[in-house]
């Protein structure tokens, strides 16, 4: 790339007008990281196109012109998917935030990738529908996030992960040329693209439109909250939940680090010596509900539960998702920053395995609270401290990849919902064997023969990423 | 002690969850005109990183103060401090003296007067556009307001009335009591129809716009002024919600101040108050309204001092008054005090986005808690072709028992 960032900046404006251009050392700030703060990089500009054609356009451009370009929604993301790894631009999907279709009939709806996950729920809700796929970030993170890095959530356990909802894309190619893959329908013959674009973290290109799935809101819908004295009294009754064959809704985790944010967040209160928590939803017809809630019970007083609380009504269900919900944000209450890592394991594992978050808590002298989809076996461990301590960020990383590097030994995963990013990159290979890692790069060069769109992501040693991983490498403060 | 500005930065942990709050960033899809991006510029300047004047001034402009983001934030970012406090430093460093200007005639109410008498005399009914130009470079969107007329009430009817069970004090506000001496009589009114009565008190400006714009020691001059003016401790009651908020909040703007704390204590909204005293069955006995209302929540009541559930519920207690939902009802309307005058283009497109959420809702009267959003709205409601009737909340409380026919505009 031989233009200074003043000039690329103008041949943006050139292309899409002076309003939808940023660029300037503030923006170049605002714009260098995520959620995940460990990591940061200047982009050169940024872009907020209205428009796919607006899109492609600027991506034509950066094609041509060898400049690398990395696709942002919201900046919720938790890997640093949204890091502009080598700089160049970024382009921003928040100008692109409408609802352009809704298809009641056939229950689906399109839009434009930058809207807000919770927006389209909001939108059909009066129909009696909703959009499944609820990650905890659903007020803010956008749809093309969401289908980035293939978001779950809480209800993830019974509804599946974004992929499971979502029917047809407009994207931009890293060349610059528009495609549409699927449609309104399910199922289509052929080679499922959907599939490997949703989760492949903006690597293959850039998803503007998209036709997603919507479902029926349940008739009945009850929550408990139930509080244990020991986090193995949890985990167990977790295991046994899901042995015994309920699925419910949701089955979240919450940890006495996370409670004691949470009650300074939203007074939410809880008893003495608690040690975890559980949130645990069924949902469907009524007497099911019923019928579920009350196996569930039994096996949480099987498992010395000391309290169990159901909700009363859609007020005190509403306020016990909002704490769980917004959990995590909760946590700067308790420190300046946090690292919140994604590893899944067997839900058989789940007590051992907290017991080693602990020890490496402890070890690393790293305080640690864990709210999670236990579920699904998905940890979250959150490790809270100061972003501006060199000394503490480094065995911040150092105690995240000896969690993650334990999740792969107990048969589980690197991630379950957050991306590789460039957090877990170098994690890859503990997972993949070489054979896999260079299927993997075969099935991006489909979309992606080049190094520009969103560099040094998902796939570890890429040509070229070692001399600016320097750059943005431990560049916490 | 004030607070210090980078301890107050490091609360923010960049979860993001205030953007779809933040009506600029809405609006505009852009990082730094949203409360993350903001706080991580303040901060990154107080570490060197950025300039204050040149990267970070500009989007501290262009903050409407609404602090709804407060409201989304679950680590309890103080953002409203925040920006109070970086405001001081970039306009203390850089002082721009028209603002300063506009500040200080708009809160002394002789000077309000005097300028609204002159701008009567010049030809069309906008902010002189010279001001508008020189502050943000673009011309004038909101009209001079015309003050309301005072003693357009009929005597209140003393019979029936409960017994008078104590004093308060009423603060009459700078712009308030010019631009609506009405809204105060039917504030007397109603606290009369729940047994209190008002201790009137020679008193000035209660310094809130000074310090959501960068005067900082300026208005800590009026809010001690203040509290020397109303030094018995009874009840201060506030139907203007920006006040309301600052004063609220003396403790942390007044520090050294014995006073502060009470002060911040013995304050309340309106709304809350009448609520708080039992207006809610008063009403029952009035003859009611049949219109169709809905409620706009002021910033400063609804995230400033998480005031919502008791206006709705005095509206709700109106006989024979329809209260429909607002949809985006506590997103800012982009008044927010001098705002509409410093940023007019972000006003604008913030006041039309609330007066089509006004107008989808068939509402005949919008009640809202808040002289700026009461101007601001009933400006649009004007262009508009007048459709909507903009009141205070209390002025339709009011209307409950003489009759809407005393409220035109």
């Amino acid at each position: 790339m031989s233009f200074s960032d003043a000039d690329l900046a103008r041949k943006l404006e050139a292309l899409l007008g002076p309003e939808a251009v940023l660029s300037g050392s503030a923006a170049g700030r605002a714009y260098d990281c995520d959620s995940y703060t460990v990591e940061k990089n200047n982009p050169a500009a940024v872009v907020l196109p209205r428009t796919t054609e607006e899109v492609a356009k600027v991506v034509r451009w950066c094609y041509q012109n060898n400049v690398p370009f990395t696709a942002r929604g919201a900046g919720t993301g938790l890997s640093g998917g949204a890091l502009p790894a080598m700089g160049g631009v970024i382009i921003s999907t928040k100008k692109m935030a409408k609802i352009l279709d809704i298809d009641l009939p056939n229950r689906c709806l399109l839009a434009q990738t930058g809207i807000a996950n919770k927006k389209i729920s909001d939108a059909v809700k009066e129909k009696g529908l909703y959009f499944a796929p609820d990650p905890s970030s659903q007020s803010v993170s956008t749809i093309g996030g969401n289908i980035g890095e293939n978001s779950g959530g809480p209800h993830t356990l019974k509804y599946g992960v974004t992929v499971q909802h979502i029917l047809g894309i407009t994207m931009v190619d890293p060349t610059g040329e528009i495609l549409k893959l699927g449609g309104k329908i399910e199922g289509a013959p052929g080679y499922d693209f959907i599939g490997l674009i949703v989760g492949s973290e903006g690597t293959l290109g850039i998803v503007t439109e998209a036709w997603v799935k919507l479902n029926v809101l349940p008739k009945t819908v009850s929550t408990a909250l139930i509080a244990y004295r020991t986090i193995a009294d949890a985990t167990k009754t977790v295991a046994d939940i899901i042995a015994q064959g309920t699925i419910p809704a949701a089955l979240e985790m919450m940890d006495r680090g996370i409670l004691r944010a949470v009650n300074m967040a939203f007074g939410f209160e809880y008893p003495a010596n608690t040690e975890a928590m559980l949130l645990i939803e069924c949902d469907g017809e009524p007497d099911q509900v019923a019928r579920e809630m009350e196996a569930v019970q039994q096996v949480c007083q099987r498992n010395k539960a000391i309290e169990i609380r159901v909700a009363e009504d859609e007020v005190e269900r509403a306020r016990l998702w909002v704490v769980r919900k917004k959990g995590i944000g909760a946590m700067g209450r308790i420190a300046p920053s946090i690292v919140t890592h994604d590893g899944v394991i067997p839900r058989s594992k789940l007590p051992e395995m907290l017991e080693f978050v602990y020890d490496v808590s402890f070890r690393y002298s790293i305080g640690v609270a864990n709210i999670f989809h236990a579920g699904d076996g998905n940890l979250h461990p959150c490790f809270y401290f100061n972003d501006r301590d060199p000394n503490q960020v480094q065995r911040v990383v150092e105690a995240g990849e000896e969690i993650i590097r334990r999740c792969i030994e107990l048969g589980g995963s690197v991630s379950g919902e957050h991306g590789i990013g460039v957090e877990k990159i170098d994690l890859m290979p503990l997972m993949f064997s070489p054979a896999d890692l260079e299927l993997q790069a075969l099935s991006k060069r489909i979309f992606n023969d080049g190094m520009l769109c969103n560099p040094c992501k998902v796939l570890p040693n890429q040509k070229g990423c070692v001399e600016y991983k320097k750059h943005w490498k431990g560049a916490a403060c | 002690m004030m607070k210090d500005l980078l301890e107050l930065t490091t609360h923010c942990i960049r979860c993001g969850f205030c953007l779809e709050a933040c009506p600029t960033f809405v609006t505009t899809g852009n990082e730094m005109e949203s409360p993350r991006g903001r706080i991580y510029l303040v901060r990154s300047a107080l570490e060197g990183r950025v300039e204050w004047q040149e990267d970070v001034r500009p989007h501290l402009d262009h903050c409407l103060g609404c602090r709804a983001c407060e409201t989304a934030c679950p680590s309890g970012v103080e953002y409203g401090t925040i920006l109070e406090l970086a405001r001081d430093k970039v306009e203390q460093d850089k002082p721009q003296f028209t603002k300063l200007t506009l500040l200080n005639s708009t809160t002394k109410p002789s000077a309000l007067r005097a300028q609204l008498a002159l701008g009567n005399l010049l030809p069309g009914k906008r902010m002189p556009g010279f001001i508008s130009k020189v502050l943000s470079g673009h011309s004038a969107e909101a009209d001079l307001p015309t003050p309301q007329k005072a003693d357009t009430l009929p005597p209140l009817n003393l019979a029936n009335l409960t017994p008078i069970r104590g004093q308060v004090y009423l603060l009459e506000g700078c712009a308030m009591r010019v631009l609506y001496p009405r809204v105060h009589e039917a504030t007397r009114r109603l606290l009369r129809r729940v047994g209190y009565e008002v201790l009137d008190v020679e008193q000035g400006c209660c310094g809130a716009l000074h310090a959501h714009n960068g005067y900082v020691d300026n208005a800590k001059r009026l809010a001690t002024e203040l509290l020397l003016s109303m030094p018995k401790e009874i009840p201060v009651i506030v139907n203007s919600a920006g006040c309301g908020s600052t004063m609220k909040d003396y403790e942390n703007l007044l520090p050294d101040t014995a006073g502060a704390p009470k002060m911040a204590k013995r304050t309340f909204d309106a709304s809350e108050f009448l609520f708080n005293n039992g207006l809610q069955d008063v009403l029952q006995t009035a003859n009611g309204i049949a219109v169709r209302a809905t409620y706009h929540d002021a910033c400063h009541l609804a995230h400033g001092q998480k005031i919502t559930s008791q206006p709705r519920a005095l509206l709700e207690a109106i006989p024979h008054l329809d209260l429909v939902p607002l949809p985006e009802a506590d997103m800012c309307c982009g008044s927010a005090g001098i705002y509409n005058v410093l940023q007019p283009q972000m006003a604008r497109s913030l006041v039309e986005r609330k007066y089509a959420n006004i107008a989808s809702t068939l509402a005949n009267v919008v009640a809202t808690g808040n002289p700026g959003c009461h101007s601001w709205i009933a400006q649009a409601s004007k262009e508009h072709g007048q459709s909507v009737l903009v009141l205070h909340t209390l002025e339709l409380l009011e209307a409950a028992f003489i009759g809407l026919e005393h409220f035109g505009n």
